[in-house]
């Protein structure tokens, strides 16, 4: 239990801190966009502002993930779940959650290779004239990925926490009613 | 029967093309097509266009791992991690005719180089061929090299390093976005293809101008195999596959070259613009420095510069029609 | 096993798991990595899900996503949208109905300042529906308005519903948008007449206000509430007039028209810490939310097309069947509204539209025109139990005399006018065409 409980802590802190920091990332994003905009205005558009947009993205929506779930931004289909009690939304997803992690077990998998296929043959490199290398952003998707992992097992670990005690480990995310989507 | 038998048994491989769906109609279905009719249910392909199953970026791992068994790509486009990455699409004015490239493979000594450098790399090779030249359709004209300057381009990586000098922001967008985002103003226009291509994907119908000057004359383009799929084919439908790939060069020699005079001198959707030969030596001259600066990157590709250097040299002996005049 | 029963099996699957209450993009990224692996596990299976990660990247359209969702909770949160309720509000008062048909006109201006529904609803929510109900509108009523309202945003530019649409179909963006908008007002205009027509009826279901209230506010004050009016605009035009004549690309309009909500707000003094950090951390769960889903919908997609799901249900309406294209059109829309009403509508559009759009635009119809229609569909969807966003959404914004019996009545006759629109669409595209045509073909 209380290894649980520090597991929680751990994760949850972790993926807290660094999804606060990468809320952040709008403004980056439209600081790219902006500069994009103005150096277009100022007649020789730049040839990596796209693709570093694309890269900001990336980094915004994978890494920001595992803080969004604590949110509880995901949505789910709660035509049956929505009129569940507590405890049985706990149950259920305690069971269901096994999907959730094969999944992004499955894409860290695949993250992985493509990741070592990145570092291979003197370094990949992006099919565009800018020509970055592509192993920086394969390792943030990878990091974002696993950390995803780490974040759904420790819903997990908060569900099981939940059966046994009794006591709700999970403060209460939905408090806001945007907060619903 | 024996049909049924071989029917049960049928070798299924998994085929993406770089090209969209309606270029694909011609470059590289009629392949698949008759390989699949004269294999007689041994071997079934089928084929994939554009980023459908993997994007183009990851197609060279995915052929690797056998997500995919089959490619029809250049060997920039698809990042390829060998040292003829640069090569293939338009390495600027390499060529002058689509027939040079299979000369320049089979008499030259490019076949066994590709041979090599791919078995390095666990990926079989086929056989690669030409397509059509490198020209410009654009939304604003063109008509002289200073008009370059500031175009935002759809063009391959190599191409777009190469015209990068003269002010072009060369764009690399997934191939089915690239009319799209002419329209929504991502792009000016393309550095990419003939004007076969043009009309044929849509490019015709959002672009304006056609320019006739090239930076290279024919598209150097490969097919390529998973190699353990390629090694556990059977040789009569090795040779059978090889027999379909020759066969599709072919019909590609003569649409393309059919194509490109016609829609040239007949087409009503772009208007042909050209800027004077004497001013586009400019470019031309340029791609000789980007050549030496190529070579200088490793043996091999010191190599193949050196070929090109050899064939070009050879045909502008020869003259017309094999180069200009 | 036949590819079709395969593909079949994976659908069917995934709307069973979807029922478990599992996150919408863990049900569908499962089912569509387990069925690479199973399918191909031995040559590179397990890569379909990251390959749809690096599909995802390329995307750029998307990037407009999270300035939209920021545009739409800058609007809501920092109460911009307030003096333009004030100003309906004061002007539509009057009218038997008044107040439910300003808060469609709200909705109308908020759709063309954000991308979504979202910001509608909120603003809805949080400003209309208690002002309305304590002037005894019904709020059955209400509660209609403020969800068919919102859904506008989807329809009217801009549109990020359009634009996963224009990346699907491979569709100009401005053009979908341009198409969107005759009909956004269209479907406005029918929801103000069904709004007139029953308050003529039954004038209890939405009171005039009291004529001491009405005249509490001198003219002079009404004129000077108009200009609320122009922010909106002035926001729209931004974003719009740059994008439309060239001058700007897509993604970056949407970043010019997200600074241009920002600074407005800060200029009006409403940018407050909290409201900052508000819209920030919506704009991050929101994008999240979408993006998840949509690259775990990718990867099914991809496994889908590999089984070749798109030449069998090709084959299966056109050849099996041999029925007349609009029969088929029709079947596609009654399919999609039967799955929009059970299925998270994003990932609807990344599954379901690429098996459906490429036999629209073979069948010879315009996919300009079909994007509307789809997008009209969405609207629905977005409305209709047992899921929807917009349900969910006022589910958790409804004060608690509204409850959820009510909620899911509230929907029915705005469902039907939504359903007459789209008929009405279909049978005259021009009214969807008409726009683009004009500002494009000259
Ligand atoms: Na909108
Ligand atoms: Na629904």
């Amino acid at each position: 239990m209380s290894f649980l409980r520090r597991y929680v802590a751990l994760v949850d802190g972790f993926n807290y801190r660094l999804g606060r920091v990468m809320m952040y990332g709008i403004f980056a994003l439209m600081a790219v966009l902006g500069y994009s905009t103005f150096s277009k205005v100022a007649g020789t558009p730049s040839l990596w502002t796209l693709e570093m947009a694309q890269f900001f993205m990336v980094g915004y929506y994978i890494l920001g993930g595992p803080y969004a779930m604590q949110m509880g931004s995901n949505v789910r289909m709660d035509l049956f779940y929505g009129d569940f009690t507590p405890r049985r939304k706990a149950w259920f997803d305690a069971i269901t959650v096994f999907f959730l992690l094969v999944y992004l077990g499955i894409l860290l998998w695949g993250g992985i290779e493509s990741t070592i296929y990145a570092f291979q043959y003197g370094g990949e490199r992006s099919p565009s004239a800018w020509r970055p290398y592509m192993w920086p952003i394969k390792v943030v998707m990878c990091v974002g990925i696993a950390l995803m992992l780490l974040q759904a097992l420790s819903e997990l670990a908060k569900d099981i926490l939940y059966l046994k005690t009794g006591e709700p480990a999970r403060a209460d995310t939905q408090a806001e009613p945007g907060d619903a989507l | 029967t024996p049909a049924i038998v071989k029917a049960q048994t049928a070798i299924k491989w998994r085929f993406q093309t770089y090209a969209g769906a309606a270029l694909g109609e011609h470059v590289t279905k009629p392949i698949i097509d008759y390989i699949n009719t004269a294999a007689n249910g041994e071997l079934e392909i089928e084929l994939f266009y554009a980023d459908q199953i993997v994007p183009t970026g990851e197609l060279f791992q995915a052929l690797q791992r056998g997500t995919i068994d089959g490619v029809h790509s250049d060997d920039d486009s698809m990042a390829s991690p060998t040292p003829l990455r640069q090569f293939g699409g338009y390495f600027p004015f390499a060529t002058k005719h689509i027939l040079d490239v299979p000369v320049l493979f089979n008499q030259y000594g490019l076949k066994e180089i590709w041979e090599e450098e791919y078995a390095k790399v666990g990926v079989k090779w086929l056989s690669s061929a030409g397509q059509d030249p490198c020209n410009f359709n654009t939304k604003k004209e063109i008509t002289s090299v200073a008009d370059l300057d500031g175009l935002k381009l759809y063009t391959f990586p190599t191409a777009g390093r190469f015209l990068a000098q003269f002010g072009v922001v060369p764009m690399n967008i997934p191939y089915e976005d690239a009319e799209v985002a002419v329209q929504t103003g991502e792009l000016d226009g393309m550095a990419w293809s003939g004007i076969t291509e043009d009309y044929t994907v849509g490019w015709a119908n959002v672009t304006d101008y056609f320019l006739t000057n090239n930076i290279s004359g024919a598209w150097i383009g490969s097919f390529f195999a998973n190699e353990q799929k390629w090694a556990e084919l059977p040789d009569h439908l090795k040779s059978l596959v090889m027999a379909g790939i020759e066969a599709g060069h072919t019909y590609r020699n003569q649409w393309y070259w059919g194509g490109e005079a016609k829609l040239r001198a007949t087409g009503d959707k772009l208007e042909l613009r050209t800027v004077p030969a004497a001013e586009w030596a400019e470019v031309e001259n340029a791609a000789k420095a980007f050549w030496e600066e190529i070579a200088q990157e490793g043996e091999i590709q010191q190599k193949i510069v050196n070929i090109f250097k050899e064939y070009n040299s050879v045909i502008n002996e020869a003259g017309p029609p094999y180069n200009f005049g | 096993m036949p590819y079709e029963l395969i593909a079949l099996l994976m659908f069917s699957t995934m709307m069973v798991m979807l029922f478990t209450g599992q996150r919408v993009f863990g049900a569908i990224g499962f089912v569509a990595v387990v069925a690479a692996v199973l399918l191909w596990g031995d040559r590179g299976g397990y890569d379909i899900g990251f390959s749809a990660a690096i599909k995802l990247m390329r995307w750029y359209p998307l990037l407009t996503l999270p300035m939209f969702i920021f545009m739409g909770y800058v609007m809501s949160e920092s109460k911009i949208a307030d003096d333009l309720y004030r100003m309906f509000h004061v002007w539509m008062g009057g009218l038997p109905g008044g107040l439910a048909i300003g808060t469609i006109g709200l909705m109308v201006l908020i759709s063309a300042m954000n991308g979504l529904s979202v910001a509608g609803m909120a603003i809805g929510a949080t400003i209309a529906l208690p002002e309305l109900l304590k002037r005894n509108y019904d709020k059955l009523m209400v509660t209609g308005v403020i969800q068919a309202g919102s859904s506008l945003g989807i329809l009217v530019p801009p549109s990020v519903v359009l634009v996963l649409y224009a990346m699907i179909a491979r569709q100009p963006v401005g053009q979908l948008w341009l198409a969107g908008a005759v009909p956004g007002l269209m479907m406005a205009a029918m929801f103000i007449v069904y709004i007139m027509i029953r308050c003529r009826l039954n004038p209890d279901l939405g009171p005039v206000l009291p004529k001491e209230e009405r005249d509490a506010v001198p003219l002079r004050e009404k004129l000077a509430l108009l200009r609320a009016g122009i922010l909106p605009l002035v926001i729209f035009a931004v974003m719009m007039v740059p994008f439309v004549n060239g001058w700007t690309s897509l993604v970056e309009s949407s970043a010019v028209g997200a600074l241009a909500a920002f600074l407005a707000a800060v200029l009006k003094g409403r940018m407050t810490r909290a409201v900052f950090e508000t819209c920030i951390r919506q704009t991050l769960g929101i994008t999240c939310m979408f993006m998840w889903i949509i690259l775990a919908a990718l990867a099914f997609g991809a496994v889908f097309d590999g089984l070749g799901a798109v030449k069998a249900i090709e084959d299966l309406f056109t050849e099996r069947l041999g029925l007349n294209p609009w029969v088929i059109l029709i079947l596609m829309q009654l399919s999609f509204l039967v799955m929009g009403t059970f299925l998270d509508d994003t990932a609807m559009l990344v599954i379901v539209a690429p098996l459906y759009v490429p036999l629209v635009g073979e069948l010879g119809f315009n996919l300009i025109w079909y994007g509307v229609l789809y997008t009209i569909t969405c609207q629905i969807a977005y409305m209709t139990p047992p899921f929807g966003y917009n349900l969910f959404l006022m589910r958790a914004m409804a004060p608690p005399e509204i409850t959820l019996k009510d909620i899911y009545r509230s929907i029915i006759p705005f469902v039907g006018v939504m359903i007459v629109a789209l008929a009405t669409v279909m049978l005259f595209p021009q009214i969807a065409l008409w726009l683009p045509d004009l500002v494009y073909n000259n």
